[in-house]
């Protein structure tokens, strides 16, 4: 019997999120080594008890677990921690009983530095373990936005077609080819039934620009969005003062 | 001078009540006035992640319920508390579906502040930032996860003071107060 493995996205933009294209163009990797991936998306599953129940069925008989979720406020956000509750209630409850179940996260950060996520990945880790899983692992993702408009074969083509010293280079296509080689490494490390190796995980560990050029890039995007919309005059504005 | 008590507990904790006693007892003491929020009796839906509150109401979340009010409440205080039991190391979901909704409370604007980036200051004055979490029992690396997590959030939410403190439910009644009463130290420098 094939190894199935269960995908909670957690990110409220559905599939418009990074953390939807990530975690689906993880599983993709995982369905081409034949794993069987079931998805479920946390703030549609929490309306439901019956689609609680049947993602705790598939949690019950998975071999992997992926939760790939935003970061919010350095930790997981409030939907996130609630689908954990959900879960942790049913491992006390005996209703996941299969061991050896490995679990990885990707945890995607409005900021450009990975290191942002680290707080949220060791809370990840923690509730692996409340819960017998294996930590496999969890990839901090910053500027993890560029990955909500592009998935990561879209940025890889497009960079491709790129010079070598076009900045887009540096933002997007640098990280892009890590994240996909990392990727590539767990899922060999995963089908072995090991975690992702600690060497893999820290090629993420890089800032791809400067933070200067990041914040004033960011801080241009938020006015034009807003001149757009007609609100440039009141960004400041403090409405509870 | 006031306080806004943020109470995260989950609705069968008899322990976190105690606490919030505690606290209510000696702000009173100090003349302090404020008020407790039991976010678990309080519907707050779900941040959508939309940032329209950076950029379409700006300083304004566009889902109109009581997560609203809280933000407005917590920005007007002078002193934030978080009173948490420790899960998984950060705070309870209870406490985190208020949090989520006060990012309203910040400009979208990036700067770098201590080499990383961050975000600017939306108002002026910002409240001191108490957060007290409970645990059963000792767990080293669920309060380094806390103790971080404190530190990380004063990074973001631009508090002058910032104290933590966790309290065991196996705490005696005067190890609890001693607690309260140390992480409360700030509260009299700020009034004084």
């Amino acid at each position: 019997m094939s190894k199935q493995a269960v995908f909670l996205m957690c990110s409220p933009r559905g599939e418009k999120s990074a953390s939807y294209s990530l975690g689906n163009y993880f599983s993709s990797l995982l369905e081409e080594q034949g794993i069987s991936v079931k998805n479920f998306h946390s703030y549609k599953v929490l309306r439901k008890s019956e689609l609680i129940d049947k993602m705790i069925k598939a949690i019950d008989e998975s071999d992997y677990i992926l939760i790939s979720t935003p970061l919010y406020v350095d930790q997981a956000p409030y939907m996130t921690l609630k689908l954990m509750n959900v879960i942790t209630a049913a491992t006390q409850e005996e209703k996941i009983r299969k061991k050896g179940k490995l679990i990885i996260a990707i945890s995607c950060a409005g900021y450009l530095e990975f290191y942002h996520n680290s707080l949220a990945l060791k809370i990840y880790e923690q509730f692996a373990k409340e819960n017998n899983f294996i930590w496999g692992g969890g990839f901090p993702i910053g500027a993890a936005g560029t990955y909500a408009s592009y998935s990561i074969p879209q940025i890889l083509e497009m960079v491709a077609a790129l010079p070598e010293d076009d900045y887009r280079q540096f933002f997007y296509g640098k990280p892009a080819k890590v994240l996909d080689e990392v990727f590539h490494k767990a899922v060999t490390s995963l089908m072995e039934g090991e975690k992702i190796p600690s060497e893999e995980l820290e090629k993420l560990e890089f800032v791809p620009i400067p933070l200067e050029a990041y914040a004033n890039g960011g801080n241009k995007s938020w006015i034009e969005w807003a001149e757009q919309l007609g609100t440039a005059d009141k960004l400041r504005d403090k409405p509870y003062e | 001078m006031s306080y806004l008590i943020l109470n995260g507990m989950n609705s069968n904790d008899t322990f976190i009540p105690k606490i919030n006693d505690f606290l209510k007892e000696k702000f009173t003491e100090k003349d302090i006035r404020g008020e407790i929020l039991n976010l678990h009796e309080i519907d707050i839906k779900p941040c959508l992640g939309c940032f329209k509150c950076w950029i379409e109401t700006p300083g304004v979340c566009v889902i109109d319920d009581y997560g609203r009010t809280v933000a407005k409440k917590m920005i007007q205080s002078d002193y934030l508390l978080y009173v948490t039991p420790i899960t998984y190391g950060g705070y309870s979901a209870e406490l985190k579906k208020a949090v989520d909704r006060s990012i309203s409370l910040l400009s979208p604007f990036f700067r770098i502040y201590h080499k990383e980036i961050h975000h600017e200051k939306r108002y002026d004055n910002y409240p001191d930032f108490i957060v007290i979490g409970t645990l059963s029992e000792q767990d080293e690396n669920q309060e380094g996860i806390f103790r971080e997590l404190v530190h990380r959030n004063s990074l973001n939410n631009f508090a002058e003071k910032v104290t933590s403190q966790i309290i065991y439910e196996n705490d005696d009644e005067e190890v609890i107060q001693n607690k309260i009463e140390e992480c409360l130290n700030i509260v009299g420098e700020k009034n004084e």
